[in-house]
């Protein structure tokens, strides 16, 4: 027929024309071009995510994929079954609005945002389908998304995670917890546990930590050799690359921040107000609050976070190398050194806290909370009066994952740091 | 002076790296040759010494444990005991705590040839495969309290026998029940210790004891790491007098992030080791000093062994990484 009205299908937008990878570019962009002197091993990391957020290149994995939403999914035990381990935490405001459906208006934005992404068609990163989504039972929140994780169709698995961490009872509970896990990854893989393949796998995790560790110590250079912003993705970026391409490219790092230490670098003026970054954890694109404090002129050199420190800083001990014992061992890992908020006591947390200012000579200390991240935000106030008596200055910063607050954060960082400034004066 | 400083750093370096439990098996393994053998090249380091080198391996022994003497002292007719004899009893045990001083509960974790036994079984059921059994933490509490009784009853058993309450054929009591009588002198291939004796009712009991707790402690010490040390009077006696020791263990609880590594590796199951970030002096009862806490520490400082306030061994990060990296450097 003459008048049929030719239909044009709508055809949604490439991947890197979205909105969503605006926003990582954008933030990427920041990260790269607002400052002077990246380290040149950094460009692996920059390049790594532009391909990723920017334009929506497929993450690969060996095996299985197995997904993670908090760090205390022991890692070594997913590698040991031949399945690779991908940390689902995501860090975009696009997927947080998404994800808002599904929680409380006043929730934590890392949650959302990790709903969020579960729940889209194209998930970024690209990592496909997790064979199963292993989320331990530790904030509120997270505990409450397992179901909704699950009703969204992927195979979900509670790992039953005690939350008091001083009791012998709550150590035995989770050495069990970790082994209940092993029997449901043999089930998924159909693979044996053996005492070589754990082994093998963490070996894998020690030298992965042992080379964020030799970073970590370059960060107590002052004046600094590496800028936070670096560190934040650098660390991300162990979320879903490959574990051994990630090492090598930090001991590459790791070697260029040897030399910069050797000719005497300076990635930050000598001046330049040394912060420590705690709180809830800064995963990409939402690096929003420590570029800020970066491009005000401080540095953030080091920090308590599951994004970064927590999350690769302590290690493994094994007395007996036989599957049972490193087993334990791992599972001593994941509950004791945790300075996590969801615990009943903090007293790790503040004594760490004290610890990391004191090693790594910071001035200040940036205490990030995602609005609705009740834990953090109920630990404020015994963090606050911890640095108080030590004589510590904090900014306390509640905030999510939208930009509409970045003009009134980088006026209270500018002048958090300014207050430094004038103590670092005063002092000398 | 500059270069010397570097010098004693390296050197401290080399240290805090060591490969320690290579170090410490062949330590040991000398330790136990000396003492189980040293006899047949004449050696004699007296019989004051702070662990169970047995006074029973007649032939082989390098010196006597001293609760082997101060049993046979302590069961002096009491007139005797309580006038001359009584200097006796203390110059004794003023030169065993001289020798204890030393190496605090060192002698424990490096020297003693029945502690040493024990890690041998353990690596025999280790190389088997089968894993390591452990208390509950309220078991350890009640276990742990029995060598303070069988310190007591060291002492006031033989008391008894030297005022005439007990018969002579209890003499030494605890002698007669360790385990390291019949044990030590096997390795020189003595077994007559394996005797049950049917002379008298007390001595009956007392034999008939002991060949069970022998059994028992081969058996407990192939399942439980230390399984004896945990009850070992001695081990109570050096606890009471540790205050003036040269050896000390130190733990900086501002450096300790709680990790519970060094608990792990604890033959002892000592939880404070890693949970109380108090006290600096770490050494509990219990405690064999076997030092693998520092060596399994990756808090360079949080832990160390001084040595007259010197530290000779401490726990760092590099050491820790070398000692516990298994396989990191074949990754690649």
């Amino acid at each position: 027929m003459e008048n049929d009205a030719k239909v044009i299908p709508i055809q949604s937008a490439p991947y890197h024309l979205s909105r969503q990878a605006g926003e990582a570019e954008n933030m990427l962009d920041h990260i790269v071009d607002d400052f002077p002197d990246n380290p040149q091993s950094m460009a692996y990391f920059y390049d790594l995510f532009r391909r990723v957020y920017c334009h929506g290149d497929e993450v690969k994995h060996e095996g299985m994929l197995v997904g993670t939403t908090c760090i205390q999914a022991p890692e070594e035990l997913i590698y040991a079954f031949g399945a690779t381990p991908m940390r689902l935490c995501n860090g975009s405001y696009h997927y947080d609005q998404k994800g808002a459906d599904f929680m409380p208006a006043k929730s934590c934005s890392l949650v959302k945002a990790t709903l969020g992404m579960l729940n889209s068609d194209n998930v970024i990163p690209r990592i496909g389908k997790p064979d199963l989504v292993v989320n331990p039972t530790t904030c509120d929140q997270k505990k409450k998304s397992s179901v909704m994780i699950e009703d969204m169709g992927y195979a979900v698995y509670d790992l039953e995670f005690p939350n008091v961490k001083e009791s012998e009872a709550s150590r035995v509970y989770w050495q069990r917890s970790v082994r209940q896990f092993t029997a449901r990854l043999r089930e998924l893989t159909g693979k044996k546990l053996t005492r070589k393949n754990l082994q093998a796998a963490m070996a894998k995790t020690s030298r992965a930590q042992a080379a964020f560790r030799k970073l970590h110590n370059f960060r107590r250079k002052s004046p600094s050799l590496i800028l936070g912003k670096d560190a934040f993705l650098v660390t991300n970026a162990y979320f879903f690359d490959d574990i051994e391409r990630w090492t090598d490219a930090v001991e590459k790092l790791n070697e260029e921040l040897a030399q910069r230490d050797q000719s005497g670098f300076k990635a930050v003026q000598s001046k330049a107000p040394r912060v420590l970054f705690t709180g809830s954890p800064p995963i990409f694109p939402n690096l929003k609050l420590p570029l800020l404090i970066e491009e005000a002129g401080g540095v953030v050199v080091t920090d308590e976070t599951c994004s970064a420190n927590r999350m690769l800083y302590d290690m493994t001990a094994v007395d007996e190398w036989m599957v049972n014992d490193m087993v334990d061992s791992l599972a001593d890992k994941y509950l004791k050194p945790c300075t996590c908020p969801i615990f009943t006591r903090n007293d790790d947390r503040r004594r760490r806290l004290l610890d990391l200012v004191k090693d790594f000579n910071a001035d200040g200390v940036v205490y990030q909370a995602f609005a609705g991240c009740q834990v953090y935000e109920m630990e404020y106030r015994s963090v606050a009066e911890e640095f108080n008596k030590a004589g510590i200055p904090m900014l306390y910063i509640e905030t999510d994952y939208s930009l509409d607050d970045k003009g009134q954060l980088s006026t209270r960082i500018e002048a958090f740091l300014e207050s430094l400034k004038n103590r670092k004066k005063h002092r000398a | 002076m500059k270069a010397s400083s570097s010098r004693l750093q390296a050197l401290r370096d080399a240290v805090n790296h060591v490969h320690f439990n290579r170090f410490r098996f062949w330590f040991q393994l000398a330790a136990f040759v000396l003492f189980v053998y040293g006899g047949y090249l004449a050696i004699d380091l007296g019989s004051r010494l702070p662990f169970f080198t047995c006074g029973y391996n007649q032939e082989g022994r390098a010196g006597v444990c001293y609760l082997l003497p101060l049993q046979h002292q302590l069961s002096l007719p009491w007139a005797r005991l309580f006038s001359y004899a009584g200097i006796a009893v203390l110059t004794g045990l003023l030169v065993f705590a001289l020798w204890f001083i030393v190496l605090n509960k060192g002698w424990c974790g490096f020297v003693c040839p029945l502690g040493t036994v024990q890690d041998w079984l353990t690596s025999l059921r280790r190389r088997l495969g089968i894993r390591y059994s452990t208390y509950s933490q309220g078991q350890f509490a009640q276990l742990t309290k029995i060598k303070y009784l069988l310190l007591a009853l060291m002492i006031l058993i033989p008391l008894g026998i030297g005022g005439g309450l007990f018969s002579h054929s209890m003499s030494p009591p605890f002698c007669l029940i360790c385990p390291a009588r019949m044990i030590l002198p096997m390795f020189t291939g003595d077994f007559s210790q394996f005797t049950i004796d049917f002379s008298s009712k007390a001595a009956l009991v007392m034999t008939a004891l002991g060949i069970s707790i022998t059994a028992l402690f081969l058996v407990g010490s192939f399942v439980k790491k230390r399984f004896f040390c945990f009850f070992c009077p001695m081990s109570a006696l050096h606890y009471l007098i540790s205050k003036p020791a040269l050896l000390k263990l130190k733990k900086d609880g501002s450096k300790c992030t709680r990790c519970g590594d060094c608990y792990n590796v604890c033959d002892m199951e000592i939880k404070e080791i890693a949970d109380d970030i108090k006290n600096t002096n770490i050494m509990t009862d219990d405690c064999t000093m076997c030092l693998k806490c520092v060596a399994s520490c990756p808090e360079t400082g949080a832990l160390k062994a001084t040595f007259a306030g010197i530290p000779i061994f401490e726990s760092t990060e590099a050491g820790f990484i070398k000692r516990m990296g298994k396989g990191i450097h074949h990754g690649k």
